[in-house]
């Protein structure tokens, strides 16, 4: 079989035009209709969210590094946090790697020249902007303070602060995911390039089709319930407060049929790029592949069903909950088939510790604790001790920072010479790595012991017996702190000082390997024919990786 | 590795074909699966609303027949036909953009824009008819009665027992702040008599063993808060399907539609369609369930 060279494929010229260099104006990026220019605006805004609520997270435990509530005071300390959990969760965590990674990667993947369609891309990055704004807004003029969960009727009847203006926000916000969402089903079922049939997809684009699902059945949801919150507080009559006869647990659960499938939205496409990079960096296929396919399709199937595990001490009836909390268990199988598969593709593979596969490692060991601690949390009797102490925050940010931003990074810098065409500094990258590593587990493992041993969540105070682990924890913060500050300066350094990465640096056989960095505004310079398998790595991948390995070690 | 080249402007394209797109087959397929996922996820937009109503009508279904038994069924059953009508207008409108008959696209797109109208023109005369009448279920939004200017009862609603009121009595009551108000809890009583009162309505409608005018009056308010939100978000729909409408009218005036190229047509038509199934499920349920019990 006629193969091409892994690391330099056989363009005569490199093409001057990429989809970076392709106009220059600031119209020619606002009304782009480019999947990767609106991936990069993206990236930029949902960064600045990131800071932001890694700001209010650094407030939050410089607060908790003393028994007594001096830095904020209680009302102070609960606008801090909601206001972290909603920029984290609905600004950050939920348009991360779907509407960066995913916007930027899937068309390349699957062989298409954009996204199905672009302009309704390009509509979902202003209605992000839109809902971004008006929270910002809020935000400046004074916050509010019901927790990122807005329960009834204290949201509707007693808060004083902005509830309206930020439910109104994430209502706007929540279309963007439907409509990217919507992209991805579309794109993923009517682009893929000849030859690239469902079974030769990269997991990473599988992940994002069950994560689609997720936010076009499960965003509208909220939204709706969000929209009933605001009327309520504005007509301040309705169906959530109960002196009236309204239904204060209604909300919980039309909020948690959503918010809890969310979380599967943050967690999802984090695991896609897991799948990536494992099975890339250890050099061979990956292990179980329909099984890793198909579990993420159950997940979100199941994450449909679970939500009342959020509500077992909420007055739902017991029977309810008993058939939650075996359900619970049951969306635990499909995340443990994808961490068998991982750690089976990891065996006798050819394992390389790039700081991609650095962040991957990290998730698998995060992740297993994460994933673990939940099922401790879904277990009916246990959680009544546990339910709202420190343990249930250290068990989501396992999940969440563990392993969605985890993911996330990693991502970012396995495709940053794809996208940016520079490679960053190895080494920075290795050591930033291991700080996020350290510095996190330094964050949040104490808190389950806290939260064990009973100091509730949400409170400015505490006893001071519970000083000693609080003290570890926000040293950890200014650890994991500084951890997630550095990629930011080192990956700005490349830009400019970065060396030319090539365009396959990993010699990596995806199709997003097989253009060049950056792409041009069309992907590809000719349509490409898919022959070979995901994560072919031999000859049959039509690329020479193994003679290109060599030949590299040989210049060394 | 080079099956064929991408099309580029040098090539024939066919008029309408997005640059991203090999073949109008593939963007045809591409905006039909768009059009019905944002469908799906319309329905479960509606779908949170519809789960609203179904809690509170389990709990308190007496409170809901007495207020759905205040909606005018007639002027609900014209809107539905005058909605059906124009879904079939809506269909012959793709029909005639199939076959290229540009006159008759025309002219069906008028005609579904006017049942369109008309149904929100009936929206608002029954919207006028709960305002003055104080059915409104928020404070300050119904017409305002000072004393003095309602002949016939010159007290405020409640002082007076509920279940005496006879059906169909005009709401004349003192009003001054424009609240919500609500005189007749008869379909309270005549459920209690048959003893077919739910558990969620026993504690609900009761405070010191008798029927409470004002607790039964907030569960009827919860009815006329679902009947609001879900028909004036169904007519926010409706809005915004007369603006689609307009558009196409320019375009389809202009001749853009032939049986080559009519997906924004039919695409318009799938939304024109949803909307009209959703009030066909709003109708029953906020209009005629619960009219048996009138007639005891």
């Amino acid at each position: 079989m006629q193969t091409q060279d892994a690391i330099a494929p056989d363009y005569t010229e490199r093409p001057k035009l990429n989809y970076l260099n392709n106009g220059w104006t600031v119209k020619s990026w606002l009304l782009t209709k480019d999947h990767k220019r609106i991936a990069i605006m993206y990236l930029v805004t949902v960064s600045a969210f990131f800071l932001m609520g890694g700001i209010l997270a650094a407030s939050i435990r410089l607060e908790l590094l003393t028994p007594a509530s001096d830095l904020f005071e209680s009302g102070t300390y609960n606008k801090v946090f909601t206001e972290h959990g909603i920029l984290m969760i609905f600004f950050f965590l939920i348009p991360s790697i779907p509407a960066i990674l995913g916007n930027f990667f899937i068309p390349i993947m699957i062989g298409a020249k954009d996204l199905a369609l672009p302009r309704i891309n390009l509509i979902s990055l202003y209605i992000y902007w839109i809902g971004g704004a008006l929270v910002l807004w809020a935000l400046m003029q004074g916050g509010v303070d019901t927790g990122w969960t807005f329960y009834t009727p204290y949201s509707t009847t007693f808060s004083n602060t902005y509830v309206m203006a930020v439910g109104v926000g994430i209502f706007i916000n929540g279309f963007s995911s439907i409509l990217t969402g919507l992209n991805f089903i579309v794109t993923i079922h009517t682009m893929r390039a000849p030859g690239m049939t469902w079974f030769r997809l990269p997991l990473f684009v599988w992940a994002h089709y069950a994560v689609s699902l997720v936010m076009i059945l499960g965003t509208p949801v909220v939204a709706i319930t969000l929209l009933l919150v605001a009327i309520e507080r504005f007509a301040r009559v309705g169906i959530f407060d109960p002196s009236i006869g309204g239904d204060p647990i209604l909300f919980q659960h039309l909020f948690w049929f959503y918010s809890h499938p969310a979380v599967y939205i943050m967690i999802l496409p984090g695991m896609g790029v897991i799948s990536e990079l494992i099975s890339n960096f250890s050099r061979k296929k990956i292990f179980g592949y329909e099984f890793i396919a198909f579990s993420s399709i159950a997940i979100a199937v199941f994450g449909f069903l679970v939500w009342g595990h959020h509500m077992f001490v909420s007055g739902q009836s017991m029977y309810a909950g008993m058939v939650f909390s075996f359900l619970t268990m049951v969306v635990a199988v499909p995340s443990a088939i994808k961490m068998f598969n991982w750690t089976a593709t990891l065996y006798r593979g050819s394992v390389s510790y790039d700081t991609p596969m650095l962040y991957a490692i990290g998730f698998l060991g995060l992740f297993l604790i994460g994933g673990l601690t939940g099922l401790f949390l879904g277990a009916m009797g246990l959680t009544v001790h546990l339910t709202d102490t420190y343990f249930v925050v250290a068990h989501f940010h396992y999940v969440m920072v563990g392993g969605q931003v985890i993911a996330y990074l990693g991502g970012i810098h396995y495709w940053w010479p794809k996208m940016t065409g520079k490679m960053y500094s190895e080494f920075w990258g290795k050591i930033s790595a291991m700080l996020v590593f350290v510095g996190f587990n330094l964050t949040f493992f104490p808190q389950f012991i806290l939260g064990y041993q009973g100091m509730p969540r949400r409170y400015a105070s505490y006893p001071e017996e519970f000083q000693v682990l609080n003290i570890f924890s926000t040293a950890g913060a200014s650890v994991l702190g500084i951890g997630l500050l550095m990629p930011a300066v080192y990956l700005f350094h490349s830009l400019i000082y970065g060396k030319d990465a090539g365009d396959n640096p990993w010699m990596h056989p995806g199709l997003e390997w097989r253009t060049t960095s950056p792409p041009p505004t069309e992907n590809f310079e000719v349509m490409p024919v898919v022959t070979w398998e995901a994560y072919e790595f031999g000859e049959e991948s039509g690329l020479d990786i193994e003679g290109a390995r060599q030949r590299e070690a040989m210049k060394v | 590795m080079s099956a064929h080249t991408y099309s580029n402007k040098f090539v024939y394209h066919e008029p309408g074909l997005q640059h991203q797109f090999e073949d109008m087959g593939q963007q045809e397929e591409s905006v039909s699966i768009g059009m019905w996922m944002f469908l799906v996820q319309e329905i479960m937009f509606f779908g949170g609303l519809f789960t609203v109503y179904l809690v509170f009508r389990s709990k308190y279904p007496m409170a809901f027949a007495a207020g759905s038994n205040h909606l005018d069924a007639f002027w609900g059953g014209l809107n539905t036909i005058v909605l059906i009508v124009s879904s079939l207008t809506m269909a012959l409108t793709v029909y005639y953009a199939q076959i290229s008959k540009r006159n008759m696209q025309v002219i069906m797109i008028m005609l579904t824009m006017a049942f369109g109208a008309t149904f929100l023109g009936v929206k608002a005369i029954e919207y006028t008819d709960k305002y003055n009448h104080g059915f409104v279920p928020v404070t300050g939004w119904n017409k305002v009665v000072r004393p003095g200017a309602a002949a016939e009862h010159e007290e405020l609603a409640e002082n007076k027992p509920c279940y005496e009121h006879a059906h169909g009595e005009e709401h004349a009551y003192v009003n001054p702040r424009g609240e919500f108000q609500w005189t007749d809890c008869s379909l309270a009583k005549q459920a209690l008599d048959h003893n077919y009162l739910t558990n969620a309505e026993k504690i609900g409608y009761f405070s010191n063993g008798e029927i409470d005018a004002n607790k039964f009056r907030d569960k009827v308010r919860i009815f006329f808060w679902i009947y609001f939100v879900m028909t004036g978000l169904h007519a926010l729909h409706m809005v915004v399907g007369l603006g689609l409408m307009t558009w196409l009218l320019w375009t389809a005036f202009k001749g853009r539609y032939n049986m080559e190229y009519y997906m924004p047509v039919e695409m318009s038509g799938l939304y024109w369609h949803f909307v009209d199934i959703v009030w066909i499920f709003l109708f029953p349920l906020l209009y005629l369930l619960g009219r048996h019990f009138l007639h005891g």
